[in-house]
């Protein structure tokens, strides 16, 4: 017995899994749709994701939380600390990549009808997810601690505060206090750097078991047609290994580069440290938020509130309504057309909020 | 595609990424280097002025260089941003696309600057160019030259001109500090200034009929007189109107605040026998502070305020500019807001100045108050703000008052009475009226332009030898030794014009401050005697 065979009959006996259920695990056919390289897209917001944890990991080394230092802190990175641009620069830039991504992952879901019929409850996990996502990115740029982190943090918490019932007790505990106070900080970091993440990660377990156990949504297109004598395309498969994770290690590259280039051709910059005595005469939050925030200025606070939460429940009820539509009415494609104007909705208030000053 | 085709892919895909790994590399190494001073910070060209920075890098490498360390290039404004011009305007040109000037006046830089623009225009630093039209100017174009030109006497060998330039020292003297008279060449031969133009008030010419005089050589490009071009006087009267050349101090094309913050700027001009300030600030405790520690003046600091930044030493800008812990840092482009006497004319004036910054000189005390618009008073105390930075307020007061003291005793004692004889002299006719054709002329001119000024300078910023030996005992010497007898020489034989002179000098010399001169002051000086015998013994 040569001594790898001795090495490997260790392990076997300590971890009954053998290569061959490994291989069969893991090397599950995988559709042939998913050659279409637009249908391999829900990879590319947990690979961002990897890539947020490895960046975010090195940043909280150096990164202190709290009023008096967050700014400083995040200034020595930028300024002083040997690849700390880049590597803040990768952050914020893998940051909104993942957003875009997520976003035109659930488009891809909802036009192609994939949250149908037995795939609701993964449908309302991607919502999660969602939301966790973009509450990241609310968190991580109020951690900079310049003026817009300060006042979108303050703003953020006053349109939760016009909840009815327990508005209060949200903006309470999200800013660790009836107002913006040393222990907001901490506590965004916290939530940024623990409490989001691990969610994130249980869900993206959860999201990827339930496509596991239920298989890839199948598709089939015009050009696939089966010949007479050949099997329906629909039941067509390629391997996981190595044919799909060459696609998604291209994928991976492609981000990769783009995310160096994106960091090196439009660093990470810094706006005026906070000042909780000067409101800036324009506060605007990152890109991603434009929609939610020029929705609050068409309608006053409550109504703004209620509405916003009106369409988020919508969303997340969007499989059970699609269903009645479908069943009810004689509309069988009422979803896209709605689809449609909801990303037209989506993109007018973003650019509306980008175009205007206030 | 094939898995073969996907490999291929791949491996391209990660060459890109690792060469943008090398990018970062490299990214970094500049960084550090700009960090460590090894290699000046970079930043973007603005697109207005891409054209401009790429071909003047090659053809005139300095300019680039120099406005690439400046704050303009951090703030993204490039070369159009300052020489763009109308099309309208007298000196406007279509240079490759974009129409500009060659001169950036403070017109221009106002559009941005505009509280230093302002306060520029009120200062007697915008003044600078009345001497265009005195005395000072006459010495130059007259005495030593001449208001034209001649023909040479002799030939030059290796020269091949015909015509001697008689404003040469006028063009390189007087106008590189006062500044100059913009001028463009006529296609009639002459010149074309400000007077010919006719600006309104946003510096477009009115007059149409000198604009197409305008001679122009390639691109259309109008052709500056090169007598008058280049020039950074501080008092240059520009083609649009308006007065004065902001690079006098902030030097182009890096407009460096470091530099402004120097004395030695101000040295470029505020030197030499007449007003050696920068000496007399060099000799001064001041200068010696500054000299010892400057260092640590933060001289590089965005900010630059006195009191916050820095309190080591003073520089001219300190004192007469920069913003102080005092005032709230506002930085003054008007040197004239702190400053209580004006030492530049014979005999020095209160800086009392009415609304247009002009000194009061009436004498009815109800007249007077009315007049006054910014008070001597109020300069001083601008002035003792600073000082109070690092001298009690009882010590700058101490200060002044021997500061006045000086001045007071070099008006009454020399400058008036020279004044006085001088004007006796004219008024007898016993001077021609042309100015510097006789001794005496230049005796007078020493006297107050030289000698005295740095008598009252070297008092007013704590420079002894200056106040003393270069100053007032030159002062007295000139005086006694040369006015006095040559007055008195003039006036022998000229009966009762001279005679009147006469009167006027023992009048002058007959006054208690005079008296040692002719009655002597023998028991005086043998008092001082025996008090050095007393102190020092008798070492005879």
């Amino acid at each position: 017995m040569n001594a790898f065979s001795a090495v490997g009959s260790w392990i076997t006996e300590r971890l009954p899994v053998s290569a061959a259920d490994l291989r069969e695990l893991t090397n599950e056919p995988v559709p042939n749709h998913l050659k279409r390289w637009w249908f391999a897209l829900g990879g590319t917001p947990a690979y961002l994701f990897v890539v947020q944890i490895v960046t975010g990991i090195l940043l909280a080394v150096y990164y202190q939380p709290s009023p008096t230092t967050a700014y400083e802190s995040v200034e020595y990175i930028t300024t002083q600390l040997p690849y700390g641009w880049y590597l803040r620069s990768v952050h914020k830039w893998a940051a909104t990549l993942m957003i875009a991504a997520v976003i035109l992952h659930q488009m891809r879901v909802y036009f192609t009808g994939a949250y149908r019929k037995p795939r609701e409850i993964n449908w309302i996990v991607g919502m999660l997810m969602l939301i966790c996502t973009l509450t990241l990115g609310f968190t991580g740029y109020s951690l900079v601690y310049e003026q817009l982190s300060y006042w979108g943090a303050t703003v953020g918490a006053n349109i939760a505060g016009q909840v009815p019932l327990v508005g209060g007790l949200m903006r309470d505990m999200l800013l660790g206090g009836d107002g913006y106070n040393p222990r907001t900080l901490p506590r965004f970091f916290i939530l940024h750097a623990a409490v989001l993440p691990v969610v994130l990660i249980l869900l993206i377990v959860l999201h990827i078991a339930i496509i596991r156990l239920q298989g890839v949504t199948k598709f089939e297109f015009e050009d696939e047609r089966a010949e007479p004598g050949e099997s329906p395309p629909s039941r067509r498969t390629f391997d996981f290994f190595p044919d799909h994770m060459l696609t998604e290690l291209a994928i991976g590259l492609v981000l990769m580069v783009m995310l160096s280039f994106l960091a090196t051709l439009w660093p990470a910059t810094m706006g005026p440290r906070a000042d909780p005595l000067v409101t800036p005469d324009v506060i605007k939050p990152e890109w991603f938020f434009y929609v939610s925030f020029r929705w609050l200025k068409l309608f006053s606070g409550l109504t703004a509130v209620l509405s916003m939460g009106f369409v988020v429940f919508v969303m997340f009820a969007w499989p059970f309504i699609d269903e009645q539509i479908r069943r009810r009415t004689r509309f069988t494609e009422a979803s896209v057309w709605i689809g449609i104007c909801g990303v037209f909705a989506i993109i007018a208030l973003t650019v509306w909020e980008a175009v205007v000053a206030h | 595609m094939t898995l073969d085709q996907k490999r291929w892919v791949i491996v391209a895909l990660a060459a890109v990424f690792l060469l943008s790994l090398v990018f970062v590399q490299w990214m970094e190494i500049v960084r550090r280097a700009e960090e460590a001073g090894i290699s000046e910070a970079r930043h973007p060209v603005p697109s207005s002025s891409q054209d401009c920075v790429s071909c003047h890098t090659q053809v005139s490498t300095g300019i680039i260089q120099h406005w690439e360390t400046s704050r303009h290039a951090e703030a993204g404004v490039g070369c159009v941003e300052c020489h763009r011009a109308e099309q309208t305007d007298a000196d406007a040109h279509t240079h490759y696309g974009n129409v500009i000037a060659t001169i950036v006046t403070p017109k221009d830089c106002g559009e941005c600057h505009v509280t230093e623009a302002a306060e520029f225009e009120g200062s007697h630093h915008a003044a600078g160019g009345n001497i265009l039209a005195s005395l000072d100017n006459f010495l130059a174009e007259t005495v030593e030259g001449f208001r034209g030109s001649f023909n040479p006497h002799s030939p030059t060998p290796g020269r091949g001109e015909m015509a001697v330039n008689g404003m040469a020292s006028a063009a390189s003297g007087c106008q590189q500090c006062h500044g100059s008279k913009i001028a463009l060449e006529s296609t009639d031969g002459g010149l074309i200034t400000v007077d010919d133009l006719q600006p309104d008030a946003d510096g477009r010419p009115t007059n149409l009929e000198a604009v197409g005089r305008i001679l122009r050589g390639p691109e259309g490009r109008p052709v500056l007189a090169s007598s008058t071009w280049p020039n950074t006087g501080i008092g240059r009267l520009n083609l649009d109107g308006s007065r004065g050349s902001c690079s006098a101090c902030h030097s182009r094309h890096d407009f460096s605040p470091r530099r402004a913050r120097q004395p030695e700027n101000c040295g470029k001009c505020h030197l030499g026998p007449d007003h050696p300030q920068k000496e007399i600030f060099e000799e001064s405790k001041h200068g010696v502070a500054y000299r010892d520690l400057r260092d640590e003046l933060e001289l590089d600091g965005d900010t630059w305020v006195l009191g916050v930044d820095y309190a080591q030493a003073p520089t001219c800008a300190t004192c007469h500019m920069s913003g102080h812990s005092r005032n709230g840092g506002k930085i003054t482009h008007d040197p004239g807001e702190r400053i209580s006497w004006t030492n530049r004319p014979p005999v020095s004036l209160v800086m009392d100045t009415d609304i247009e910054g002009h000194i009061v000189t009436e004498t009815d005390l109800a007249t007077r108050q009315e007049l006054i618009a910014d008070s001597a008073q109020n300069k001083r105390n601008r002035m003792r703000a600073v000082c109070q930075h690092c001298h009690t307020p009882n010590y700058v007061d101490a200060f002044y008052e021997q500061y006045d003291d000086l001045v007071i005793l070099y008006n009454e004692k020399f400058a008036k009475p020279g004044q006085k004889i001088i004007a006796a002299l004219r008024e007898q006719q016993l001077l021609t009226p042309t100015e510097f054709d006789e001794e005496i002329e230049f005796t007078w001119f020493y006297l107050w332009h030289h000698e005295g000024r740095r008598a009252r300078h070297g008092a007013s910023m704590m420079a002894p030898d200056y106040t003393h030996w270069h100053g007032m005992f030159e002062v007295a010497e000139r005086f006694y030794m040369e006015l006095i007898p040559q007055a008195r020489h003039l006036a022998e034989g000229a009966g009762a014009r001279g005679a009147e002179v006469e009167r006027v000098i023992d009048e002058i010399l007959a006054r208690p401050e005079h008296a040692w001169f002719e009655e002597g002051a023998e028991a005086q000086a043998e008092a001082i005697r025996e008090a050095m015998r007393e102190r020092y013994g008798d070492r005879s």
